[in-house]
């Protein structure tokens, strides 16, 4: 793909307004001229190359389907149908009954009566959803216009629940943690784990198939602010192989995965890499810089911007866009988070368009080298 | 290998089949009950802290390590019982009022047993009645300890310490705090006597607050 010079003017030209899905209210959002659409950006630096400027959450569109229970348990749902405040919340497509904490903004199974009381038991206790059951035609059809809209958007679904928060679900924290090391457990869960991965290959199918995703944001925390809850060995030997399927079931359909996990998980990223994902957007608790330099060449790392104040000055912001790109240590395999402050705070709109002229120059300048 | 110090490595494996046996071994071999629990279990939990401190080990380790140290109290206890011994002092635990994340507060408790306290755990989402409540019914209980993991629950924190100020208890315990958002400058502007940063911490915490407690 021919490199294109920077054309201040041009790339400032405001094309459109286009809706965001968002968890309380849809919202719109400023489409600017660009020299590529913003998935072939991003896809240029998942794939190793040098894009043609630093990729933002701002250039994704997330389609998070109330249809599917976990969405609605989690109270996550990012569609043309945003859940009124009373519908967050409720039974995941297992059953398990979540409790919504509003002041969080997010949801978490009540503790102290799980629905394991022993892993070994989970075949004759848990029942696997039917996928059949849900509506996807009628959500595809309901959230088809604005996706249709936004395909030059780098297009995102999230699957609540990975592998470890699954098995958290079913037996509380300990229960779950216990069970990762007991030896008379570990059989059960990699049968739980095998059996998990062949619904979520079920699930990634349909979710592009009914709303042509670019890629797969999964949802599993893997540690504490502190540490990681699991040693990388017991993450190698217990959970590594599973996510390494899950993997799979994206990139065999040519989609990209994205690792959601919160924690100082930095201790963990080799397992990471191994499973092969494509993405992870550490916490700030996590040494960013050492990532980089680590394994900036084996992953894409996602750097979250701090909200400036709304007040923030011309200088303030550029001198801020300067630094995020100071950060990438001229690695072109770093994503900026942070989109969502820019919805409410001016500043934070600023900043992203001065991150996407600044990375441009210096993109093209490590092009050219 | 002395059979103290193999209950002690057992311990430290987590290994739980092999503890209750290796107790029984030692009592037969007439090992002083208390020693077996101080020097073989509570001081194998001390070095289980530690590691989990420095990130050598994680939770399911100290899980499992703490399942095996139960294992070896339930051959224990009868012993001890019969010698009168207690644990070291009461602890009473819960996750404040509007909160129900119990991780943390369970690892703390499990920690804080592990140092030979008695643990009287209340729960999560508890109102400071419910703690002042467990006071008076233990009134040897020198230690409240209390968890919040929201920053919208910190207030909590203070409320509930504010609550014992006011029922009159404040000076007849010391109150430890703690949780992912909390810091020692907050627990400070709280009042809180102690604040530690994980399980093996607050264990070390409540011991030394004991001692202050008691001395």
């Amino acid at each position: 793909m021919d490199r294109v010079a920077l054309d201040c003017q041009k790339e400032s030209q405001l094309i459109e307004h286009r809706i965001r899905f968002s968890k309380d209210e849809n919202y719109e959002v400023p489409v600017y001229n660009t020299p590529i659409p913003p998935v072939e950006n991003f896809k240029l630096m998942l794939d190793g190359k040098i894009p043609f400027w630093m990729p933002s959450d701002s250039d994704t569109l997330s389609i998070i389907p109330r249809i599917l229970p976990d969405n609605v348990a989690r109270g996550y749902v990012l569609e043309a149908e945003p859940l009124a405040p009373e519908e967050n919340g409720g039974v995941d497509m297992f059953g398990v009954d979540w409790v919504f904490v509003p002041s969080v903004g997010g949801s978490m199974v009540k503790p102290g009566n799980p629905k394991l009381a022993d892993i070994c038991d989970w075949k004759k206790v848990i029942t696997f959803p039917n996928l059949d059951d849900y509506d996807w035609e009628g959500s595809a059809v309901k959230n088809a216009p604005i996706l249709e809209k936004n395909r030059d958007k780098f297009i995102e679904t999230w699957i609540f629940n990975g592998l470890f928060e699954r098995l958290i679900s079913f037996l509380d924290f300990e229960g779950a943690a216990l069970a990762l090391l007991d030896e008379e457990q570990q059989e059960a869960v990699h049968e739980l784990f095998d059996r998990l991965c062949i619904l979520y290959d079920d699930l990634i199918g349909r979710l592009q198939k009914y709303y042509g995703v670019h890629f797969v944001t999964f949802h599993d925390d893997w540690g504490s602010q502190r540490a990681p809850f699991f040693s990388l060995e017991t993450c190698r030997e217990m959970i590594a192989p599973y996510l390494k399927r899950v993997v799979e079931s994206c990139h065999k359909r040519g989609l990209y995965f994205n690792f959601h996990s919160c924690g100082k998980n930095e201790m963990l990223v080799p397992a990471m890499i191994e499973a092969g994902i494509d993405m992870w957007i550490p916490q700030t608790m996590n040494d960013f810089d050492m990532l980089v330099r680590e394994y900036g060449d084996k992953l894409c790392l996602g750097l979250r911007l701090a909200e400036l104040p709304p007040t923030a000055t011309d200088e303030e912001i550029s001198a801020a866009a300067a630094s995020y790109i100071e950060r990438s240590k001229g690695c072109t395999r770093v994503f900026t988070s942070g989109a969502l402050f820019a919805r409410s705070n001016p500043a934070m709109a600023k900043l992203l368009r001065e991150i996407y002229f600044q990375s441009r120059e210096a993109y093209n300048k490590l092009a050219a080298n | 290998m002395s059979i103290v110090k193999e209950i002690a490595s057992a311990v430290e494996a987590g290994k739980s089949k092999v503890v209750g046996g290796l107790v029984e071994q030692a009592l037969k071999e007439g090992v002083e009950p208390s020693v077996i629990l101080n020097e073989g279990m509570i001081s194998a939990m001390g070095i289980v802290g530690e590691k989990f401190k420095n990130n050598e080990i994680f939770v399911p380790e100290m899980l499992i390590a703490a399942r095996a140290m139960k294992k070896g109290v339930e051959v224990l206890q009868p012993h001890l019982a019969k010698q009168g011994v207690e644990p070291i002092g009461k602890v009473i635990l819960g996750t404040v009022s509007g909160d129900l994340h119990d991780i943390g507060k369970n690892l703390v408790g499990m920690m804080i047993e592990g140092a030979g306290f008695k643990v009287i755990d209340l729960g999560v989402d508890v109102p400071p009645e419910k703690f002042i409540e467990a006071m008076k019914e233990n009134p040897d209980c020198k230690i409240v300890a209390l968890s919040a993991l929201l920053t919208s629950t910190m207030p909590a924190l203070t409320s509930t310490i504010k609550a014992i100020e006011e029922a009159g208890l404040r000076n007849t315990v010391k109150i430890m705090v703690g949780g992912a958002p909390v810091t020692q400058a907050f627990a400070d502007e709280i009042g809180a006597d102690g604040y530690s940063e994980d399980a093996a911490s607050a264990a070390e915490l409540a011991k030394k607050l004991f001692k202050e407690a008691t001395a």
